[in-house]
C-alpha cells in the first residue's frame, strides 16, 4: 500500500511550492511561562511537516495557536501571503485550518453522519435531510477506503475508528492546512496504515498537512520535512531525507542537563513497599521495590501501564493477583483511603480532573490531607490551619498573594506545587509522583526536584512516572521500563543510554513496522 | 439592584462575607420601604408573621445548601415535609410522648436522607432522580397511610408551640438559631464541611487525598432530610395537622432562597448565612406583596424575575474578577 501512495505522490522531494502558513515571531506566555518562545517557520502548500518534541516542548502550545483555540502573545501570522488573526476556531476554520485531535472531539451519541456533518447539516425547509446526509457520509467513507458505517452511533465504534472518522469529517470541510496531534496513539497497525493512506491522498491534494508524533518510525515514513521543538524552542527544522533518528532524538533531548537535574544520592534502607507479581487492569505481573531513600523511575510511553499500576498500588483500582508488601508485611490496599493510612502519597498525573480542587483556597487544598490532624474533635484549629498553609506556601516558594486566592487563579507550575505540597506536611512514607512536571516551566522543574531530594533525606521513597526520559534518567537511582503493560528492563542510575530505553519503550511497535514495510 | 455595587476588586475571598452582608442590605431596604410604603408592615404583629412564614423555608434551605455544595440537589425535602407531618401526627394522635414522636419523625428524615445517598453511591442514579422518584412516592406513601384524609393532632401542646414566642421572638424564629448556629460550625468550622466543599469542587482529587467521598455524600442527604423532617414536625405544629399534600413547592423555594444566598448550583460554593437571608427575602417579597395587595399571580412571577437578578449578578461579580 504505501509503495502505490508513493508512487502516486513521488518522492518526498522539496518542490519549492508556494508558502501556504507563515509564522514570523509567534509566541505564547502564560503567567509564569514561556510557552512558546518565538518561532520562524514556513509551511507549503502540500508537504506532510512532522513536529516532534517531548511533552512540554510546545506542540500542543503551537496548535492551540494555529487553530484559534488561544490567542498569541506576540508575532504575525500570514496566510497565503494576508495577515491573519486566528483569534477564534471560527477563524482558523474559515480560512481551511483543522485539526483532528488525539483525543476524538465529536460526540458520542450521535451517529458517523450526523457527526461528519455537524454544523453544517443539509436541511430542506428545516427539516433534516438524515438520509440524503447518511448516503453522502457513507460515500465519503468508501471513497477513503474506510471499511465503516455511517449510520451507526460514534460511541458504537472503537476509539481508532472514531479517529479516523474524525479525519474523515476533517476532509470534508474545504481544508487546507490540516494538523493531526498523535492520531496514532489509539490506533491499530491495520487502522493506521488506513490513516496513512488517507494523509497521502490528502496530500496529493494540495492539502499541507502538520503531522505531530512521539513515534519516529511514523515521522519517517510519511514526512517531508521536520521541526524539532525544546522547551518551547524551535530547535531546527530537516528536510526528511538528510537526517536520522539519532539526529532527531538528540535535538529533541539535548539541554544542560546538570541545571535542572539536582541529583542527591543517598543509601537506600529497608524496603518500603513491595509488588510481587502484581497484575490488574493495564499492566500484569510486574515485580518492583521501592527502599527508603531511592527513586525508582517508571519510563514508557503512554498508555503502556505505569500508570495504571500506581493506581492500582494505591488502592484505586482491583488488583487482578499478585501480593503487596508494605515494610514486609503483605497488606490488603482497598481503597485510597488504605494506602493513605499506611502512608502512601499520590500526586497524580491530570492535576486539573485528579490534583486540585481549582475553585477553592489554596490553603484548602494544601489541607485536604491533613484536616484529620489539625481538627480536634471535629472543629477545625483555624490557627493551625493557618501556620500548616502559609509553611507550605513559604516552604515550597508557592506563588500566591494569599492562602485564600483560587487554586485555579495560579499559574501550572505553582499548581503542581499545591499538589506535591499537600503531601509533605501529611508525613507519608511513600511518594508517587506521575509526571509532576508536565506542563511546568524549567525552573518550577528545577524547584520540584529539590523537594525529591529533601524528601530522600528524610528517609522517604519515591516513584516518578515520567514520559520524558531525561528526567526519570537522571533522577532515578532505578529505572523500569514499561512496555504495554509489562515491565520489560531494569536499569540503575544511569546505567543505559537514552537510545537503549528508548528503543525497549518502543521496540515492538518497531519490529511491528519492520515486519510490514 | 445594589448587589451591583459591591467592589469586586482585591478582597477576593472574603467575597462571601461581603455578599451576606449585601444581602442583608438588601432586606433592610425591602424592610424600609414596605415599612414607608404600608402602614402595617412594621407592626408587631406582622413581624412576627414574616419571622414565621420565612423561618420554615430557612430551615430547609440550609440542608438543601448542603447537598448543593456537594454539587447535588435534592428535590424531595417538600414531600419529605408533607410525610414527616404524618408521621408525627399519627404518633401523637396514637398517644406516644411528644418528645418520642419528634424524634421518631426525625429518624424518618435520617432514613429518607441516607436511602438518596444509597441511590447516589451505591446505585449511581443521578442526585435529580433519585430525589425526585422520593418526591412523588412519598407523597403516595402518606396518602394510603392517611387514605386522603387530613389527621388532626389532638394535642395542644405541641400546636401552642410554634404559636408562641421567647422573648418577643416567635419560637419558630429560635428554632433558625438553633439549626443554623450548628450548621454555621459544621460547614464552616468542621473537617466535614470542609469535605462537602472539596467533593463539590472535585470528586477525584478529594478521593486520592484520603476524604471518604461517599461517607461524605451520605452526610449531604442525611442532613437534608433531618432538616425538612424537622421543618416537618414545625408545620404540623403551627397547622396542627398532618396531611401528605401539604409544602407543595418548598423544595423549589428552599432551593430558590440557597440561589439566593449565593450558594452555587455547579458545587464547592456556598454558605450557611446566605442561604437564611435569601429565605428571608423570599418571605419578605411575599409578606409586602401581600400588604400591597398585589396579585398573588404576581408575587410567583416577581419571585422568578428577582432569583434571575440576584444569581446574574453574582455570576457577573465572580467573573469579574
Amino acid at each position: 500500500m504505501a509503495s502505490t501512495a508513493q508512487e502516486l505522490h513521488p518522492a518526498p522531494t522539496l518542490e519549492p511550492g508556494r508558502t501556504i502558513l507563515e509564522l514570523k515571531g509567534l509566541e505564547k506566555r502564560y503567567p509564569g511561562t514561556h510557552a512558546l518562545k518565538p518561532v520562524n517557520l514556513a509551511f507549503k502548500a502540500g508537504e506532510i511537516h512532522a513536529i516532534v518534541g517531548e511533552n512540554g516542548a510546545g506542540k500542543s502550545t503551537l496548535i492551540k495557536l494555529l487553530t484559534g483555540v488561544m490567542p498569541r502573545t506576540s508575532g504575525d501570522v500570514a496566510w497565503e501571503g494576508q495577515p491573519a488573526a486566528l483569534a477564534t476556531p471560527h477563524e482558523a476554520m474559515a480560512l481551511g485550518i483543522n485539526a483532528v485531535h488525539q483525543e476524538v472531539v465529536l460526540c458520542r451519541h450521535l451517529t458517523v453522519a450526523a457527526n461528519m456533518f455537524l454544523g453544517e447539516e443539509d436541511s430542506r425547509f428545516g427539516i433534516l435531510q438524515q438520509r440524503a446526509m447518511v448516503r453522502q457520509a457513507q460515500k465519503i467513507i468508501d471513497d477513503l477506503g474506510f471499511d465503516l458505517p455511517a449510520h451507526v452511533v460514534l460511541g458504537d465504534l472503537t476509539i481508532g475508528q472514531q479517529q479516523l472518522i474524525a479525519a474523515a469529517r476533517a476532509t470534508v470541510r474545504g481544508t487546507k492546512f490540516l494538523i493531526f496531534d498523535e492520531p496514532t496513539a489509539y490506533l491499530t497497525r491495520k487502522e493506521a496504515d488506513q490513516l496513512f493512506t488517507l494523509i497521502r491522498r490528502l496530500k496529493g491534494e494540495g492539502v499541507t498537512i502538520i503531522y505531530i508524533s512521539h513515534r519516529m518510525e511514523e515521522v519517517f515514513e510519511l514526512a517531508d520535512r521536520v521541526s524539532v521543538l525544546r522547551d518551547g524552542t524551535l530547535v531546527g527544522t530537516r528536510n526528511i531525507s538528510e537526517t536520522n533518528d539519532a539526529e532527531l532524538v538528540k535535538m529533541m533531548i539535548n539541554r544542560s542537563i546538570e541545571q535542572v537535574y539536582h541529583k542527591e544520592h543517598f543509601t537506600p534502607g529497608a524496603a518500603i513497599v513491595e509488588a510481587r507479581n502484581l497484575s490488574g487492569k493495564g499492566f500484569e505481573n510486574v515485580s518492583m521495590s521501592v527502599r527508603a531513600g531511592e527513586i525508582v523511575g517508571l519510563y514508557g510511553l503512554i498508555g503502556a501501564g505505569r500508570s495504571e499500576f500506581v493506581t492500582t498500588l494505591y488502592g484505586r483500582h482491583r488488583k487482578s493477583a499478585g501480593q503487596i508488601l508494605w515494610e514486609g508485611k503483605p497488606v490488603q490496599v482497598n481503597s485510597e483511603h488504605d494506602a493513605i493510612r499506611l502512608g502512601m502519597a499520590l500526586a497524580p498525573e491530570s492535576r486539573r480532573d485528579q490534583g486540585l480542587c481549582l475553585n477553592l483556597p489554596v490553603g484548602f487544598n494544601l489541607n485536604l490531607p491533613i484536616y484529620k490532624r489539625i481538627s480536634s474533635n471535629l472543629l477545625i484549629s483555624n490557627a493551625q490551619e493557618k501556620t500548616e498553609a502559609d509553611r507550605q506556601i513559604a516552604d515550597l516558594r508557592i506563588k500566591t498573594p494569599t492562602r485564600n486566592a483560587l487554586a485555579s487563579s495560579l499559574s501550572g507550575g505553582n499548581q503542581q506545587k499545591i499538589v506535591i505540597g499537600k503531601w509533605l506536611a501529611h508525613g507519608a512514607k511513600l511518594f508517587i509522583f506521575d509526571e509532576p512536571t508536565v506542563g511546568v516551566d524549567v525552573g518550577t522543574k528545577a524547584e520540584i526536584y529539590r523537594l525529591f531530594g529533601a524528601l530522600l533525606s528524610k528517609g522517604a521513597g519515591i516513584i516518578l512516572i515520567s514520559s520524558y526520559l531525561p528526567e526519570v534518567y537522571e533522577l532515578a537511582d532505578t529505572l523500569h521500563v514499561f512496555r504495554r503493560g509489562k515491565l520489560v528492563a531494569t536499569h540503575g542510575f544511569r546505567t543505559a543510554d537514552h537510545e537503549e530505553i528508548l528503543t525497549q519503550a518502543l521496540a515492538e511497535k518497531q519490529e511491528k513496522l519492520g515486519g510490514q514495510t | 439592584m445594589s448587589t451591583e455595587a459591591i467592589p469586586a476588586e482585591k478582597p477576593k475571598r472574603n467575597y462571601n462575607a461581603l455578599f451576606g452582608l449585601t444581602l442583608l442590605a438588601l432586606l433592610v431596604l425591602l424592610w424600609i420601604i414596605l415599612s414607608v410604603a404600608t402602614p402595617s408592615f412594621a407592626s408587631a404583629n406582622n413581624i412576627s408573621n414574616l419571622l414565621r412564614q420565612g423561618s420554615m423555608i430557612a430551615i430547609l434551605a440550609v440542608g438543601q445548601t448542603f447537598v448543593i455544595i456537594t454539587g447535588g440537589i435534592d428535590l424531595s425535602v417538600g414531600a419529605v415535609v408533607g410525610f414527616a407531618t404524618v408521621i408525627v401526627a399519627m404518633l401523637i394522635n396514637a398517644g406516644v410522648p411528644v418528645f418520642i414522636a419528634i424524634l421518631i419523625t426525625l429518624l424518618v428524615g435520617v432514613a429518607i436522607g441516607m436511602f438518596h445517598g444509597f441511590g447516589i453511591v451505591r446505585m449511581g442514579l443521578p442526585p435529580f432522580i433519585i430525589t425526585l422518584a422520593t418526591l412523588t412516592s412519598l407523597r403516595g406513601i402518606g396518602l394510603l397511610m392517611t387514605n386522603g384524609n387530613s389527621i388532626s393532632i389532638n394535642n395542644d401542646a405541641f400546636q401552642l408551640f410554634s404559636r408562641s414566642s421567647f422573648l418577643g421572638v416567635p419560637n419558630l424564629f429560635w428554632m433558625v438559631i438553633l439549626v443554623g448556629i450548628p450548621a454555621y460550625i459544621f460547614l464552616h468550622h468542621s473537617r466535614w464541611g470542609r469535605y462537602l466543599f472539596s467533593v463539590g469542587s472535585n470528586a477525584e482529587a478529594s478521593r486520592l487525598s484520603g476524604v471518604n467521598v461517599q461517607r461524605t455524600i451520605y452526610m449531604a442527604y442525611t442532613l437534608s432530610g433531618l432538616c425538612a423532617a424537622f421543618v416537618g414536625v414545625l408545620l404540623a405544629s403551627r397547622i396542627g395537622i398532618g396531611n401528605p399534600t401539604q409544602a407543595e413547592g418548598w423544595e423549589l423555594q428552599a432551593i430558590a432562597s440557597s440561589v439566593i444566598g449565593g450558594t452555587s448550583l455547579f458545587g464547592a460554593v456556598g454558605s450557611v448565612h446566605g442561604p437564611l437571608l435569601g429565605a428571608f427575602i423570599l418571605a419578605t417579597i411575599n409578606n409586602g406583596a401581600n400588604l400591597l395587595n398585589v396579585n398573588a399571580f404576581w408575587q410567583r412571577i416577581i419571585t422568578g424575575v428577582l432569583i434571575i437578578v440576584i444569581v446574574y449578578f453574582d455570576g457577573l461579580r465572580r467573573r469579574g474578577k
